[in-house]
């Protein structure tokens, strides 16, 4: 008895509660989604749940398995990712998305969704030796090999919308093991100096507000003319590298920007998206009640586009009430990244919250067309049997940090 | 500064926290002024609206020939369509009445169909149905009527074996290809299937609002709508007036008329006869009428300048004549004597000329066509050097014209006779066979086109090809499309000279004398290919003018008689177009003085099955 109230007490009921409430939304808006396709129908519900159930147990699984192994594993696990990625570049499947699977026997896994963790880990372990500063060339070069590597391979798939999740990641754990400002001033805003570098006005003013942080910035003389001619170099490199892209690749790049213009139906897709939650009201129409999604007017209702489903039948407070919880989640799992001891753990916790933080964003501004449809499901609600148990890992860890959080 | 220091990190914490808290914000503000602000609105579309997505059909590029005459161009049609979700049984029946389908097979495609898209039921529905279903579409709910457009072709134009024709997507053609949509028309043979997806255009999207009945209530956002893009437009080669010439010269024959320009590669007329009405096919494909074409038993459908492949005849001769050259194995000078038959092992080979040549160099063999000097020729260079050759010079495989369906023909080697006869199961008399261009080998009439205009250029040649540019409507560019040049790599070009100039003397005196255009130096080769199907089939290849070449012909007429007789006036009066716009009058020829090469079997033995032309059943379209 007592050491059953041990192991109680070792769970972490404020990550895991909101997890399993997350679960449970996501397994009945599923079945309110694809009950009335007859064939496929139960097929979708219960593969869900079984992947739930397996999800829980995962979640209990790791918790308590030493912690030391999960530090110990890090590298390897990073190594078998990469290896699995470029395995499947070869012998992958390809899915209806973007995205490729490796088939094993009958279950099919998508490496990238696992590449997630293992990245997070690895660079979690190589930021929190003692002594490694970040702002040092060498160690801020092999931060950026770890993410890149896998950022690449994925990107070739081509997965796009995936492989964005692991650039999203560079800034949080950089910013967390204490890069300066002034790197990530150097970082940063070369990016929006590619996106204004388009429209000359736009450029000028941001070239103008560049310069004054320049100058009242406190480094050496010559780092800060190198940052400035740096500018002045994306910007007026981007044009001309624009221009030289062909026809369909700035087709492509175009499309993913400005889903609207997609004749191929992403427009088609936010436009009933919308029309799905704005009909939802406050109330919402109740469940199984939402005839937007239940007559196929919408696409993809079961996976991209589930949050829509949810909005129609829920309304804007069942909404609301699905929002709190991931906000809780995410601002909980960060309050723990401050309670760990160890550095490992910390940062790992940073880059777990910044994977599911952009996970849900991303997806849910894209149903309500503030987003570019990527592709990007939903943490524990979309369909899906390989991002779910990633999630119900991801969190396992957390909550194995979480009962080790003593542990320097 | 301790970067591991806890006040730091909380700083930085505080900073993320509230990045997440902000965007949070904007989360939960988006579906307040959705579902609260504009809640009452979009219930409004949702329950008595639907959005609905109609794809605008572009228009199908056109095709122009080298003169910009228009060859094929649009007209409007009508389909008629149902909408699954919004469609009754009643209107089914209805429907399935009107046009004589069975109920079963509409609900088949409705139920395999997306709920909202229209399926198509009935295309190019005739003007008095179109009035009546129109007025009747209230009774009739989820029909929808639809601008499509079939093909149009101006009066004069038919050639349906080069431009095709276009029909319905299937599912096969849906999966290689995914951006087929069903009920898409699309192109099923010739330029039609070739240039496709040049030809299709972008398809232009319009967002209405429907009731639940689906009738249209207006635009959902004219700013989301997307005009269709007009396919390209393709500009032939093909010079039309002399296309046009062609076919009349081969009207009532079974054959085909090439020719290229050998400056280019582009096709300046390409026949196939028997060919059916191109009119037939314009709009929707009539099961009965593809059936009758399909049982026809002269193949209308079959595209016999670059699908079918026939033996060669006395024509390869002269491929026969480059490799014995090119090895050195002879010079021209090299004499046989032709006695009028040539005895090998049991079997007799004969000359057409049944009291024999006489003494002939290489020359002379060449005009006067001697089967007897070919076939020692032939023994004397050995298998593997003739299918060296002609691979070289382009035989047994696809000239990669812009055709859809060409036939590589048939180059046998010692592999392949080892294969079908069993190894020693072959004799030289295969081979003596081969050198005169009988026997299991086969080429395209394009082949020997092609052939042809290695021959005038002396080595270099270019690939076949019938467009010459594209305009593409959404750069507003024309495409120009790079000629492809190949060399014959390993024949000199004084082994070009002297067969060209046998060739020379082909039409000069020689086999081909019909084929001569008055006032042009040309060169050419008559055939005369024996086959187990009946007659003969009539060969003739031929380049003008001999010094400075211009185009090269082939001519082919299925079972006619010889080479000389059939096929080289045809040639001849096709050049006298290309050259002087009009046929020059020829004086009166007296019967007995034809000195052309008659049919005479080359060996007369067992007729084996292999020497038989490829089956004509290769359907094109339907591979």
């Amino acid at each position: 008895m007592y050491r059953f109230q041990n192991i109680f007490k070792q769970i972490d009921f404020a990550l895991l509660l909101p997890v399993i409430f997350l679960i449970i939304t996501g397994l009945f808006t599923v079945y309110s989604a694809t009950h009335i396709t007859q064939a496929s129908s139960q097929n979708y519900f219960s593969r869900q749940l079984f992947y739930a159930v397996i999800g829980v147990v995962l979640i209990f699984a790791v918790t308590f398995v030493p912690y030391k192994v999960i530090f110990d594993l890090s590298y390897l696990l990073y190594g078998i990712s990469l290896l699995l990625l470029i395995l499947v570049l070869f012998i992958g499947i390809r899915g209806y998305g973007a995205e490729r699977w490796l088939s094993l026997g009958t279950v099919k896994i998508q490496p990238s969704e696992f590449a997630k963790i293992t990245t997070v880990l690895a660079v979690a372990r190589y930021l929190s030796r003692n002594r490694r500063n970040i702002n040092h060339i060498s160690h801020l070069t092999v931060v950026f090999l770890m993410i890149l590597i896998p950022f690449i391979l994925i990107a070739k798939q081509p997965d796009l919308g995936t492989s964005l999740v692991f650039l999203a990641l560079i800034i949080p754990m950089l910013y967390f093991a204490g890069i300066s400002w002034f790197v990530l001033f150097v970082l940063v805003p070369p990016v929006i100096t590619m996106v204004v570098s388009f429209n000359l006005y736009a450029y000028m003013g941001w070239i103008l507000i560049i310069t004054i942080i320049l100058i009242f910035a406190r480094q050496k003389l010559y780092l800060k003319i190198l940052v400035f001619l740096q500018h002045i170099l994306v910007g007026s490199l981007m044009p001309v590298l624009w221009n030289s892209l062909r026809d369909y690749q700035k087709q492509r790049i175009l499309t993913f920007l400005q889903p609207e213009k997609d004749p191929r139906g992403a427009g088609y897709q936010i436009i009933q998206s919308k029309v799905a939650i704005g009909s939802g009201g406050v109330w919402g129409k109740g469940y199984l009640q939402g005839s937007q999604s239940q007559l196929n007017f919408l696409p993809a209702h079961h996976t991209d586009f589930i949050f829509s489903v949810l909005g129609e039948e829920r309304g804007f407070i069942g909404i609301f009430i699905v929002l709190t919880a991931f906000l809780f989640l995410f601002l909980y799992m960060l309050y723990l990244s401050n309670q760990v001891k160890s550095s490992f753990s910390r940062l790992a916790l940073i880059g777990f919250t910044t994977i599911l933080f952009f996970h849900t964003l991303v997806n849910i501004s894209m149903t309500i067309g503030l987003a570019p449809v990527t592709g990007l499901p939903l943490p524990f609600l979309s369909y899906g049997g390989s991002f779910l148990l990633t999630s119900c890992l991801l969190i396992g860890i957390s909550m194995n940090f979480s009962r080790n959080r003593f542990q320097p | 500064m301790n970067y591991w220091d806890r006040s730091f990190r909380t700083k930085r914490l505080i900073i993320f926290s509230s990045f997440i808290i902000f965007s949070f914000t904007i989360l939960v503000l988006g579906f307040f002024n959705l579902q609260v602000l504009q809640g009452e609105y979009y219930l409004q579309l949702s329950l008595h609206n639907v959005i609905r997505q109609v794809k605008l059909n572009p228009v199908r590029g056109l095709i122009y020939d080298s003169k910009n005459n228009l060859l094929v161009d649009n007209r409007p049609a009508f389909s008629a369509a149902l909408i699954p979700a919004h469609t009754t049984k009643e209107t089914v029946k209805k429907i399935a009445d009107y046009f004589n389908i069975p109920v079963k097979n509409i609900t088949y495609r409705l139920r395999s169909a997306p709920r909202f898209r229209p399926v198509i039921i009935a295309r190019d529905i005739e003007k008095k149905k179109l009035i009546y279903l129109a007025e009747n579409q209230y009774f009739l709910p989820g029909l929808d009527i639809i601008l499509d457009s079939k093909r149009y072709y101006p009066k004069d134009v038919n050639s349906p074996h080069i431009f095709g024709y276009i029909g319905e997507v299937n599912q096969k053609e849906q999966e290689r290809d995914p951006r087929y949509e069903l009920g898409d028309m699309i192109g099923k043979a010739g330029l039609e299937r070739y240039y496709d997806t040049d030809l299709r255009g972008t398809k232009g999207i319009r967002y209405i609002r429907v009731d639940a009945s689906g009738k249209e209530l207006g635009d959902f956002n004219p700013q989301l709508n997307e005009p269709p893009i007009h396919g390209s437009d393709l500009y032939l080669t093909l010079d039309y007036d002399l296309q046009k010439f062609a076919e009349s010269l081969m009207e009532d024959k079974r054959g085909s008329l090439v020719a290229i320009d050998v400056r280019s590669g582009g096709i300046l007329a390409m026949v196939s006869n028997p060919d059916y009405d191109i009119r037939l096919l314009s709009g929707k494909i009539d099961p009965e009428i593809w059936r009758t074409l399909l049982q026809d038993e002269s193949h209308p459908l079959y595209g016999r300048s670059i699908q079918s492949a026939y033996p060669p005849g006395s024509t390869y001769k002269i491929v026969t004549a480059i490799a014995a050259l090119q090895d050195e194995i002879i010079t021209p000078a090299w004499e046989a004597y032709c006695p009028g038959y040539f005895r090998l092992g049991r079997r007799i080979i004969r000359c057409w000329k049944l009291d024999g040549h006489g003494w002939l160099d290489l020359y002379g063999a060449i005009k006067n066509s001697c089967n007897v000097y070919f076939s020692k020729l032939g023994l004397k260079i050995g298998l593997k050097t003739w299918s060296k050759y002609s691979k070289l010079l382009g035989f047994g495989k696809r000239t990669g014209i812009d055709l859809p369906n060409e036939n590589p023909g048939l180059i046998p080697t010692i592999e392949y006779f080892n294969k079908i006869y069993g190894e020693n199961g072959w004799t030289k008399g295969n081979l003596a066979n081969l050198a005169i261009g009988q026997g299991e080998l086969l080429t395209t009439p394009l082949q020997i086109a092609q052939f042809a205009m290695i021959l005038a250029n002396r080595g270099l040649y270019h690939r076949p090809h019938l467009v010459d540019h594209i305009y593409n409507y959404q750069t507003q560019k024309t495409i120009y499309f790079p000629v492809q040049s190949k060399y014959v790599v390993g024949v000199s070009s004084e082994v070009f000279d002297v067969v060209r100039e046998g060739m020379h003397q082909v039409v000069n005196g020689g086999t081909g004398w019909l084929g001569k255009v008055p006032g042009i130096d040309m060169a050419g080769k008559t055939g005369t290919a024996q086959n187990p199907h009946g007659d003969p089939h009539a060969w003739f290849m031929a380049f003008a003018p001999y010094y400075h070449p211009e185009v090269a012909i082939a001519v082919m007429v299925e079972n006619a008689g010889s080479g000389g007789g059939v096929a080289a006036p045809i040639g001849r009066k096709f050049l006298e177009m290309y050259f002087y716009h009009k046929l020059i009058p020829r004086p009166v020829i007296k019967k007995d003085s034809l000195q052309v090469e008659p049919a005479i079997n080359p060996i007369q033995s067992v007729p084996l099955d292999s020497l038989s032309p490829l089956p004509i059943l290769n359907q094109p379209g339907t591979e």
